[in-house]
């Protein structure tokens, strides 16, 4: 889990490659580095941020170099271990993000043949191993290097031996080139090289390139002839800025109703639901997703079971690829990542693929990996900064209410008067995530209450079970407070164990048919000294007789409720690490997207 | 407040005129005056401000934000700029529409230290005259209405200018109180009256009104300083004007520009209504519908779809994502924004329809706004009237022509009827089959 960026061109290198890099930090941000070719190698590394390496990196001339901004996961954060890595001699440097996976077989033969390693890392290897087989031509060497590695990634690499070019190479970690007037970029998100230019060419798996004035010349891995398409891209990459707010989790969960709006736009009439992608027709459906995404996927279990009667199976990704999965031509396999480069998803969805089973993604990020391997519905949430997931959430939720709902229509569950009723009530969700933001103001006094806690519970149950379990990973990774969700039904069986004298617990109690067993279940912990938390409906008045303290959302309807719930729950938690004086937008060991296992 | 119950959930300046907020107009004005460096001091609902303009770059202009967390007032407001300003810089409000050519008029004649930019009203009450000789401000006076005329003599003994003292002269000539206030109530409302009485510059001045526009340089940090340290113990707001007063007392040269480019203010949610017809007349002929229906000078956004039979009557803007009919008519002057709905047989003329509203069949709405995420059932009525009395926050304001203003949020039952006038809060449930006669206030249940 890493950025890399690379720039050659008129301009000096150094400012462009802060530059991007300060753009990739969401990708992670434990320790980064830069290397500038000019006659030698010129490197310059720093722990922790972009910033930390900015202040400390003396000035380089030079208008061709490659930086990294990195997440550990072979090797401590340290100067050291920051890329970019050289070769023995200096005379090659390379910024990887991935993992090589036969890093230590590679690197024992590398030792034996005399070369010196200086970092922990797995991808030291690579400048050894293109040195090594280094016979006059970068981008062959490179080839060749490749050749013997197994693993992810994308990688760049400089030479004073030919100091004219940047090679690139890819497989299974995202890359992106951009053309400009006055030099080309090389960045992990297409996000970052925006501001420079417009125009850019996705790098697909197994393609290398060679960068040079001229432009970017692509070939395969085994030597074969690629014609690469430049796009342009309309979106705007300031719009990632953070203009005004203190976070831009707090940003991202404000634009909501926008979000909601947009993610329906154009897709809901009173005929039915319009979507980018068919729907086969399918006996099953498994929904594979990590982290926020697999608890969209557990509200979708119970949309689409509710509106489709398909059966729904929702699975973790990491675990779904390794337990030899039950997957046939008759299943359809959702998969759900904001990023669509989410290393584990990508991972089942291909092994899905392989079993012969339909796949959909669901996604937020275009162009990501997982849009250039099977058809998929976009969120339309926009970039999302904040490490803790927030408008890619809800509108995630709002696409598998649309999936659902679709599948309903063309499986005939749904009338088409019951669908002229739905398509109203799609409509005003948007409106009522306002007042849910109008309402901060509360959320955030109710917030300051418990920043002290050292311990919360979240239950729910039906739809807002994943309400409950979502709730919690957002406190948890953002306050660092300890706090589990829990199927309210669940707690007689071992959660209760866990309930003291004063522990905050907040219960999802929004009117639906399970919401007088919600109450029973409110009791129970009372009775054993909790204080309750309730979000309850507006026009529930009976609700002040059971809880602490209540949370309003509008009256909606049992399907519609976790969505406004959510977003009460994301206040909450950003409110209650407001208060303990977190850094919410990028957590302690989290990074954005996960793109190693 | 006067502009509730639409402030409740939005600050003023987010006020959607032709589907557009108040301040994207400031916004734009200055990006065509070339003024693309801007510093919002938000507050109240400073989300939602945040949100729509984001850094700028939309607008061709690059914006940062400050926030003044009590609302103390305009010279407070100014005071949370200090740090992120220049040496010179210029001050407008968001909730008043102004053009690229009234910021010339303030830019263009500015030579040094403090301006400030008029602009004639003949009916002054609300606003601050700005008594100037030769284009040199020497008093800036609010609070100078006919009520305070009349209801109290602190208005008039503020001053001890020219004119205030001859008001005074007329108080203490006539013998019955009631005859004294009536008499300065005709000489002010009739420039004749006030003539025969004081000097003909003076005449001017009676109609000349603070824009709230300025130009200043650092030095009125001081100014404003000395303002919030003053003895205020009556007062919860610091107006800049206090300041500006100051510095003028202390022998600075403040001048005056005036202006007779658009200078439009919104004191009423009503007004937002007429604000509203004037800048959609600026829809250009040029302007259709998408391809399948032709509609001229009706703006229709991306993935609305409007149904059969429907007759838009252009100027009139539709925002995204709207459904729309069949056999909907919507008559001129009419803005309606993203998200809406609206089924068949319903008929809007002049209003202002806010986002993610919807409104059921057969219903008739005219000259009047629509808070956002209203849902409405079938057979609304409001009945529309000229010239009434409206009852905001147990005070009487008058209003040219309105149907009712209906804040956020609310839900209203089928065969729902208003009477013109009675304007209904945020966030009501109201029943079906009811007479709405008097104002609702938010939250309501009506019955």
């Amino acid at each position: 889990m890493c950025g890399i960026v690379g720039y050659l061109g008129r301009s000096e290198a150094v400012p462009v490659l802060f530059d991007l890099l300060r753009r990739l930090e969401y990708r992670g941000y434990d320790s980064a580095g830069i290397a500038i070719l000019n006659g030698s190698i010129l490197t310059s590394k720093a722990k922790g941020r972009v910033d930390d390496l900015v202040s400390i990196t003396p000035e380089i001339v030079g208008c061709i170099g490659i930086g990294h901004t990195r997440w550990a996961t072979h090797g401590k954060p340290s100067p050291e271990n920051a890329h970019p890595h050289c070769n023995c001699k200096d005379t090659i440097a390379v910024v990887h993000n991935g993992i090589i996976e036969n890093y230590i077989e590679l690197k024992d033969k590398l030792i034996d043949s005399g070369h010196k390693f200086k970092s922990e890392t797995d991808s030291e290897v690579l400048p050894h191993l293109i040195e090594e087989c280094y016979a006059g031509n970068l981008e062959s060497s490179v080839r060749r290097a490749l050749s013997r590695v197994r693993g992810s990634y994308a990688i760049a690499v400089v030479s004073t031996m030919e100091p004219d070019r940047i090679v690139i190479a890819r497989k299974d970690s995202p890359l992106v080139v951009g053309l400009g007037s006055d030099g080309h970029f090389v960045a992990s998100d297409v996000a970052a090289i925006l501001k420079h230019t417009k125009d850019v060419i996705f790098m697909d798996d197994g393609e290398i390139g060679v960068i040079t004035n001229d432009g970017v010349k692509v070939t395969t891995l085994d030597g074969g002839f690629v014609e690469k398409k430049i796009e342009t891209i309309d979106w705007d990459p300031e719009s990632a800025e953070k203009s005004g707010y203190e976070h831009f989790m707090l940003k991202e969960i404000f634009e909501q109703p926008a979000v909601i709006r947009e993610t329906f736009s154009g897709r809901i009439s009173s005929d039915g639901i319009d979507l980018d992608a068919a729907l086969p027709n399918v006996r099953r459906i498994v929904i594979i997703a990590c982290g926020t995404s697999y608890h969209a996927g557990l509200f979708g279990k119970y949309v689409i079971e509710r509106f489709a009667r398909i059966p729904v199976d929702v699975e973790i990704a990491s675990e779904f690829r390794y337990i030899d999965p039950i997957i046939d031509c008759g299943d359809l396999v959702i998969a759900i990542t904001q990023s669509g480069e989410t290393a584990d998803t990508l991972a089942a969805i291909r092994e899905a693929g392989s079993r012969g089973s339909q796949k959909l993604g669901v996604v937020n990020v275009l162009g990501s990996s997982i849009t250039r391997e099977c058809q998929y519905i976009h969120t339309r949430a926009g970039p999302e900064i904040g490490v803790a997931a927030t408008k890619s959430f809800t509108s995630q939720l709002a696409v598998l209410l649309l999936i659902a709902i679709r599948l309903g229509s063309e499986r005939r569950m749904i009338t088409t008067a019951e669908m002229d009723d739905l398509a109203s009530g799609l409509r005003q969700i948007s409106g009522n995530i306002q007042r849910v933001l109008n309402d901060a103001p509360r959320t955030r006094e109710c917030a300051k209450l418990f920043a002290g806690a050292d311990q919360f519970m979240f239950m729910g149950r039906g739809a807002n079970y994943s309400c409950a379990l979502e709730g919690a990973l957002k406190l948890k990774e953002i306050s660092y407070i300890p706090a589990e969700g829990f199927a309210a039904g669940e707690l007689k069986h071992g959660p209760l164990a866990l309930i003291y004298d004063g522990i905050p617990v907040v219960a999802i109690a929004t009117k639906d048919g399970v919401y007088e067993k919600m109450l029973g279940n409110i009791k129970e912990v009372k009775a054993r000294g909790a204080t309750v938390i309730g979000i309850a409906n507006e026009s529930d008045t009976e609700i002040e007789r059971y809880v602490d303290y209540v949370l309003r959302v509008p009256d909606a309807d049992t399907w519609i409720a976790p969505i406004l719930s959510s977003v009460v729950l994301q206040l909450f938690a950003y409110y209650v690490a407001y208060y303990r004086g977190r850094e919410i937008d990028k957590p302690r060991n989290l990074a954005k997207s996960v793109t190693v296992e | 407040m006067r502009c509730r119950p639409l402030t409740l959930t939005r600050s003023k300046v987010m006020l959607r005129i032709a589907n557009k907020p108040m301040i994207e107009y400031v916004v734009r004005a200055l990006s065509e005056s070339d003024i693309t460096d801007i510093l919002m001091v938000v507050g109240y609902a400073k989300e939602r401000i945040m949100n729509y303009f984001g850094n700028g770059n939309d607008f061709d202009v690059h914006i940062e934000y400050v926030e003044q967390k009590q609302q103390l007032g305009t010279a407070h407001a100014i005071k949370q700029a200090k740090d992120s300003v220049g040496d010179e810089f210029l001050v407008l409000n968001g909730d008043n529409l102004v053009s690229a050519d009234t910021i010339a008029d303030i830019t263009k004649r500015h030579t040094k230290g403090t301006s400030i930019l008029t602009t004639s009203r003949m009916d002054t009450s609300g606003y601050a005259l700005v008594i100037e000789s030769d284009g040199v401000v020497r008093e800036i006076v609010e609070g100078l209405t006919l009520k305070n005329v009349r209801n109290t003599k602190t208005g008039i003994y503020v001053s001890n200018r020219t004119i205030f003292d001859a008001i005074e002269e007329v108080l203490q000539s006539d013998a019955s109180k009631s005859e004294i206030t009536g008499s300065i109530e005709r000489m002010i409302e009739n420039g004749g009256a006030v003539k025969k009485i004081v000097e003909g510059q003076i005449l001017k001045n009676v109609h000349n009104i603070n824009t709230g526009i300025y130009i200043f340089d650092r030095t009125i940090f001081d100014a404003i300083e000395e303002t919030l340290q003053a003895d205020v113990s009556d007062v919860s707001e610091f107006g800049i004007t206090d300041s500006i007063q100051r510095m003028i007392d202390a022998g600075y040269e403040v001048h005056a520009h005036r202006t007779d480019h658009t200078w439009t203010d919104v004191i009423h949610s009503w007004d937002l209504l007429g604000v509203n017809a004037m800048i959609l007349e600026g829809v250009p002929d040029s302007v259709h519908g998408p391809d399948s229906k032709v509609y001229d000078r009706v703006v229709l956004g991306r993935d609305s779809v409007i149904g059969e039979n429907s007759h838009i009557k252009g100027p009139a803007i539709i925002g995204r994502n709207c459904d729309i009919g069949p056999n909907v008519v919507i008559a001129p002057s009419t803005s309606i924004g993203d998200n809406v709905t609206i089924e068949p047989f319903t008929y809007i003329k002049n209003s202002v329809i806010f986002d993610d509203v919807h409104i059921g069949s057969h219903s008739t709405i005219k000259n009047t706004i629509i808070g956002e995420n209203n849902v409405i059932d079938s057979h609304f009525v409001v009945e529309s009237r000229r010239d009434l009395t409206v009852e905001l926050d147990r005070k009487l304001y008058h209003a040219d022509e309105l149907g009712t203003v209906i804040g956020d949020a609310g839900t209203i039952g089928c065969d729902v009827s208003v009477t013109a006038g009675a304007l209904i809060g945020m966030e009501c449930r109201i029943e079906a089959g009811t007479v709405v006669r008097r104002p609702i206030p938010s939250h309501a249940l009506v019955v």
